[in-house]
């Protein structure tokens, strides 16, 4: 026996106070402790790059590259050599002709959706337009009658913004990555040519089929 | 007779640890063949737990110029490294032209690299985190900056 008779009531009093005491603090403790509710956040989505190029040459080479863009952009600064650092590549400001890029793009950010340029000529038909907050430019080469080729790019503004949100003379591939990532499935480029095809999209498949 | 049977117990577990511990990050599988007369046939298995450990003991100079040579890829390969460990069954890169076949891919946690030309196959399996490992034994041989 641990306790003479004579000690259970003062034991049995001294235990029922800790337990009154301590019962709310514990409680407290137990509803501090508890994780506040989980928001509702929509889990992210792996999304994938995909490139495929079909050569129409005589063996039919195909090409398919995909890359999951969390990938890239993780990997992208951690690549330092000639114009790319940290995720940014410099580009030479002497090579566009002293076009200014940021006030064509802010021109066409700000103005309303529609036809910028429409170009219709033997050689080339060419087009770019503004729909839903996404940049259309789309060229056919009317050069060769039987087999034009028809290029057709189509990309969020977001991702243009993203992409000259860096300093003057650099293109920030990484945020660009970012914003894309951001775009639900999406076909960014396609080329058909008289010689091959290419096709550049983006979807949440880790396949290019 | 009991004596015996521990000390065989002993062995026995001594080695299944042993072979748990040498084949836990998996193998490294080469396979190369070539199918002319003299062609190399080459096929190894090698656990991938043996890399750093061999490289520990590699020759201190050849490791300080593998590491200079390589040192401005490894940030880019350590988090390769690990991004691939986030895809363990992916399909990066696909090349057919004819009866050519090249794939990069990852599979149950390995990058395979798989050539296959007339005449000529090569595949290559390499666990993930043996890329890291390599790259951190080649860090540690990087000249500093």
């Amino acid at each position: 026996m641990f306790l003479s008779k004579k000690y259970y009531a003062p034991a049995l009093a001294a235990a029922a106070l800790a337990a009154v005491l301590f019962a709310p603090l514990s409680t407290l403790a137990q509803s501090a402790e508890k994780p506040p509710k989980a928001e509702t956040a929509t889990p992210r989505v792996d999304r994938w790059l995909h490139i495929r190029v079909n050569n129409k040459e005589s063996k039919g080479e195909v090409v398919r590259v995909n890359v999951p863009i969390d990938m890239a952009e993780k990997i992208l600064p951690a690549i330092n050599q000639e114009r790319l650092r940290h995720g940014k590549v410099r580009i030479d400001a002497e090579k566009l002709n002293d076009v200014d890029v940021r006030a064509i793009l802010d021109a066409i950010r700000t103005a309303k959706d529609g036809e910028y340029v429409t170009v219709q000529s033997n050689e080339n038909n060419v087009r770019v337009a503004k729909n839903g907050g996404m940049l259309f430019v789309n060229v056919t080469d009317n050069s060769n009658a039987k087999n034009k080729t028809k290029v057709e790019v189509k990309v969020p503004m977001k991702v243009i913004d993203a992409l000259f949100s860096a300093g003057k003379d650099e293109i920030d591939v990484v945020a660009a990555l970012h914003a894309l990532s951001a775009s639900g499935d999406t076909e960014l480029v396609s080329v058909t040519g008289d010689d091959s095809d290419v096709r550049v999209w983006m979807d949440a498949k880790n396949v290019s089929n | 007779m009991l004596l015996l049977a521990k000390v065989a117990l002993g062995i026995t577990s001594t080695l299944a640890v042993g072979a748990a511990y040498t084949f836990h990050e998996g193998l490294i599988h080469v396979d190369v063949d070539e199918a002319r007369p003299g062609g190399t046939h080459m096929h190894l298995w090698v656990p991938a737990t043996v890399v750093p450990v061999a490289l520990h003991f590699a020759p201190r100079q050849n490791m300080r110029e593998a590491a200079e040579r390589a040192k401005p890829f490894l940030p880019a390969l350590r988090v390769l490294s690990r991004q691939l460990e986030k895809y363990p069954d992916a399909e990066f890169v696909e090349v057919q032209e004819g009866s050519s076949h090249v794939q990069v891919h990852t599979q149950a946690g390995s990058i395979r690299i798989d050539v296959e030309e007339p005449g000529e196959t090569v595949h290559l399996r390499v666990p993930a985190s043996t890329i890291g490992d390599l790259v951190g034994e080649l860090e540690a041989d990087a000249p500093a900056e």
